[in-house]
């Protein structure tokens, strides 16, 4: 076998062991260093927040849910909260999914904002408004928020605070899978739900199949309950 | 090529280890810190909305 020929071969096999490398390093920041990164920012997005609430910027509570009307014009939609694009503005626990998972909700759904914790679609209602509050988590990567998702069931709470006040939403289903053209699901009433008139919903999206992207898995819920944070943890929360 | 590189390094052996160790971990801080995250989006794990 002359010299260059041994070369080729060599090189040759060199690189495919390095590529093999590469792929089984881009595999371990796929699944371990994504989920680092993002526990990491979703811990640093709930501090933001909680610094936030703590200074006292907290946003108005209503005293009841449905005695507060749009203040300009009550043909408008609801006011808007200033929601900040990319700003957490609410921290989010289903007890289902452990009663140490808690994570914060942020506005918009860019990819970016979705790797520092779940997403509401900005074109949705706002927290515990009339309307459909509408929100997007990874299920695997970044942290695997809704890594769980399938477990959801009808009743199972879903339970969000502002700082001000403690909402409880109620799930309505099992989780629910659909094409993602399906852009009914976030409707202000979805009627897939089985909800039959206006009021105050929630939706919650993620993929399907659990690593692909052919699908998504939808639960919907409605609000039960709230309470301002002066008087405590919602039941829901429990123990 | 892994040859041609040692060959290439200057020093004795424990000072051509020290630096492809070094080579080695710049490689992998390049990988973590510029080519995976330009690459992950191009994988489905992002899509979890029902936009389009």
């Amino acid at each position: 076998m002359s010299v260059s020929v041994r070369v080729i071969v060599r090189t040759f096999s060199e690189l495919c062991v390095t590529v093999g490398m590469v792929i089984v390093l881009f595999v371990v920041y796929v699944v371990v260093w994504t989920g680092v990164r993002a526990d990491h920012a979703m811990d640093g997005q709930i501090d933001q927040l909680q610094d936030q609430w703590a200074k006292g910027s907290v946003p108005t509570a209503p005293e009841d849910p449905d005695a507060e009307a749009p203040p300009e014009g009550s043909a408008g939609p609801p006011p808007q909260p200033a929601y900040q694009d990319g700003k957490p503005f609410a921290v989010m626990y289903i007890p289902r999914f452990g009663s140490g998972w808690s994570k914060p909700v942020l506005e918009g759904t860019k990819a970016g904002t979705l790797k520092k914790g779940l997403g509401h679609y900005d074109r949705t209602a706002p927290l515990g408004e009339r309307g459909n509050f509408a929100v997007a988590g990874h299920r695997r990567t970044y942290g695997d928020p809704f890594k769980d998702f399938p477990r959801l069931r009808r009743g199972d709470a879903v339970v969000l605070t502002d700082g001000a006040t403690w909402f409880t939403y109620r799930i309505a289903n099992k989780p629910y899978k659909t094409l993602p053209t399906d852009v009914a699901v976030v409707d202000p009433v979805p009627e897939k739900a089985g909800f039959d008139g206006p009021g105050r919903y929630l939706t919650l999206t993620t993929c399907e199949p659990e690593w692909g992207s052919s699908h998504r898995l939808i639960v919907w819920a409605h609000l039960d309950a709230t309470q301002p944070v002066e008087r405590g943890k919602p039941a829901a929360l429990g123990r | 090529m892994y040859g041609w590189i040692w060959r290439k390094l200057p020093g004795n052996a424990a000072i051509k280890a020290a630096i492809s160790l070094l080579l080695i971990l710049g490689v992998v801080y390049a990988l973590f810190q510029y080519v995976f995250p330009w690459a992950e989006p191009l994988l489905p794990f992002n899509d979890v909305t029902v936009d389009q």
